[in-house]
């Protein structure tokens, strides 16, 4: 089994998104709006001990990556677990230009797309090379995270479960190889389905990867349901889990939440804090079940 | 009726009746997003698609080998064997593609907008009634939780009588200047703000307040299309004192992903909602509710889903057309009939629209 992390912090607060409450998601966007509050954040994190941070591929993470890479001397054993695409990117691309044009978008200006000499329509010529279309991709989002440690690269649950739901079985296997070979990380993924996903992998003959999945007493972003998550790791588990998600946006006491993963023997936790307090009952409270 | 009751028997009853064939035209977005879904429902089997994309259909043969694939629909609909179609192609497309379904007696279910223009909206209703089956418009708000709850605390009464209402959405679809290529670039091929995220809102509040009498003082405002509006605001009137204001907005880059907000007022209270969360202040206590302010979030409220791909109530609208097509006596919570009712109110619309439909 991969050792991962036991607490990594999560980036959800700092963009503005709240899995319970709009409003909620709303006041983290204004009050981390200003990067130094990010920074400072992080900082604060890496003060109490905790060194790793996941780290979506959305538009703010460019200039975060810049500034762990400026003061590589202040983050001292920093890893990152980026975690791409940025979905709502690409949904709002797709939603503009359909799925051809999305692409040709993402793809627009990368040496790869200007070196096979693809312009305009001509990129649905590429179209039985899918793989290499994905691993351009994969690329353009890993740009960000050049020179920083990584361990793991999530892709993101929307993906995740969209390919999932698709049973598109290469894809899955050429993400995992190309994760590896061209990054030499574990690849991961997020997702809304657990116990379907592993059961995937393994179909899939996948055996070194990692999964990130919501893990909270109430069954929250867990499909199919809370009962099928605590069969799943009651049993024998091929790969790794990050719980995410486990305060369930907030609905959750901090106690109840953590020592709820701690009964499931969840031994990694990726969680959003948005402040030093925050950060310190959390470490205190996985140091008391975990 | 209790909505939730009404939802995924499938899930619940154990061993399925029988298998499902299932086709989808158009592979793109939402098209995509249904075959996945589709894929863990233990009654359906999705065996065709018809795509005229070089791009999607050559990805799909590499990929689902299993499936038939097929440039033309009506070639597909003439060579499998089908119980469904689900049509997720641009609106205008979709009218001869449920005439070509229900020519072939097969349940469908459809993107929104419905059509383009209220008359075949209607025509197609009627005409669904004379087949067996289930019939279903992509209304995806219907199966919200937080939404099914707010329709469920209308139908019982719990602001008495209506005033006031917003149905509003906003979103970051359009963010630049566009080429204005594509469907999504003209009111003929059922593009614009209005039929794209205003049909939502115009949905929302057909399913939550019911038909509207009329419309007025409708504002197009063009922000960085050429051809269609980005932005729509709408007063509507309802004959028994209800009145009410709607906007759709595609340009608001505030918004990190489409949301859909209503507010309703009534003589005991207030309804604010989004796809989270409820909030409802109310001038005398109810039982469960409180006098004043009450909050519930979508952890308060939602039921889990056997296989999440985008949202709960995205796969809870496929599954429940599944089940619908089941078992046709069930009541469809977004049928052709009440989508028939927003075409009509897309269609006062753009009659009060400066200039005309184009």
């Amino acid at each position: 089994m991969i050792e991962l992390d036991p607490l990594i912090l999560g980036d959800n607060q700092f963009f503005g998104i709240n899995h319970m409450s709009q409003e909620k998601a709303q006041q983290m966007a204004e009050r981390f709006n200003d990067m130094q509050a990010i920074f400072e954040a992080y900082r604060a994190a890496h003060s109490l001990g905790i060194h790793a941070f996941m780290l979506n591929s959305n538009e703010k993470a460019g200039t975060i990556c810049d500034y762990f890479r400026d003061h590589r001397s202040e983050f001292p054993g920093l890893v990152l677990y980026p975690s791409i695409p940025y979905p709502h990117k690409y949904a709002n691309l797709v939603a503009e230009q359909g799925i051809v044009g999305a692409i040709q978008t993402a793809l627009s200006g990368q040496s790869a797309v200007n070196l096979l000499g693809l312009a305009g329509k001509s990129l649905s010529l590429l179209a039985g090379d899918l793989t290499r279309i994905l691993v351009m991709l994969i690329d353009v989002e890993m740009k960000i995270y050049r020179h920083l440690d990584f361990k793991a690269v999530y892709l993101q649950n929307i993906l995740t479960d969209l390919l999932l739901g698709l049973e598109f079985r290469e894809v899955f296997i050429e993400y995992c190889s190309y994760i590896e070979k061209k990054f030499r990380a574990v690849p991961g993924f997020l997702t809304m389905n657990v116990p379907r996903l592993a059961t995937y992998l393994e179909s899939c003959g996948i055996e070194r990867a990692v999964i990130c999945g919501a893990v909270n007493k109430i069954g929250y972003l867990m499909s199919p349901d809370v009962v099928s998550y605590e069969e799943y790791f009651r049993g024998s588990q091929n790969y790794s889990i990050t719980a995410m998600s486990i305060f369930a946006g907030g609905a959750i006491p901090p106690r109840d939440a953590v020592r709820y993963v701690g009964q499931q023997g969840i031994r990694s936790i990726v969680f959003g804090a948005s402040s030093r307090n925050h950060m310190q009952a959390t470490i205190e409270l996985m140091g008391e079940f975990a | 009726m209790d909505l939730k009751a009404v939802l995924m028997p499938s899930a619940k009853n154990g061993e399925p009746r029988k298998i499902l064939n299932a086709a989808i035209i158009g592979a793109g977005r939402m098209g995509i997003t249904h075959l996945a879904i589709l894929g863990a429902h233990p009654a359906v089997k999705v065996v065709a698609i018809a795509d005229d994309s070089p791009m999607m259909t050559r990805a799909l043969r590499k990929f689902r080998p299993d499936l038939r694939l097929f440039d033309d629909f009506a070639r597909m609909l003439e060579s499998v064997q089908l119980d469904l179609v689900l049509i997720a192609t641009p609106p205008h497309l979709h009218a001869a593609m449920i005439d070509a379904a229900l020519d072939a007696r097969l349940s469908v279910f459809v993107e929104k907008p419905f059509t383009i223009g209220a008359a075949d909206a209607l025509r197609l209703t009627a005409r669904s009634r004379a087949v067996n089956g289930a019939f279903q418009v992509g209304y995806v708000n219907r199966f919200n939780d937080i939404f099914m709850t707010v329709k469920k605390l209308l139908d019982q009464k719990l602001l008495g009588r209506l005033f006031s209402f917003r149905s509003d959405m906003f979103g970051a679809t359009v963010t630049r200047v566009s080429s204005g290529s594509g469907w999504r670039g003209s009111h003929q091929t059922g593009g614009g703000c209005l039929y794209e995220f205003g049909s939502h809102a115009i949905d929302l509040m057909v399913y939550l307040l019911g038909r509207p009498e009329r419309v007025q003082g409708v504002v197009f405002t063009p922000v960085y299309s050429a051809g269609v509006e980005d932005i729509v605001r709408v007063n509507v009137i309802y004959s028994d004192g209800l009145a009410g204001s709607l906007t759709a907005n595609w340009s608001d880059q505030s918004y990190r992903k489409p949301t859909n907000k209503i507010e309703i007022l009534g003589e005991h209270g207030k309804i604010l909602a989004d796809q989270y969360e409820l909030k409802i202040y109310l001038n005398r206590a109810v039982d469960p509710y409180v006098k004043g302010w009450n909050t519930a979030y979508i952890t308060n409220c939602f039921t889990p889903v056997p296989f999440y791909v985008r949202g709960n109530e995205f796969t809870r609208q496929i599954f429940h057309f599944a089940d619908s097509v089941l078992d046709p006596t069930q009541p469809n919570l977004s049928g052709f009939s009440g989508a028939a009712v927003t075409q009509e109110v897309i269609d006062m619309v753009f009659a009060d629209a400066d200039g005309g439909k184009q």
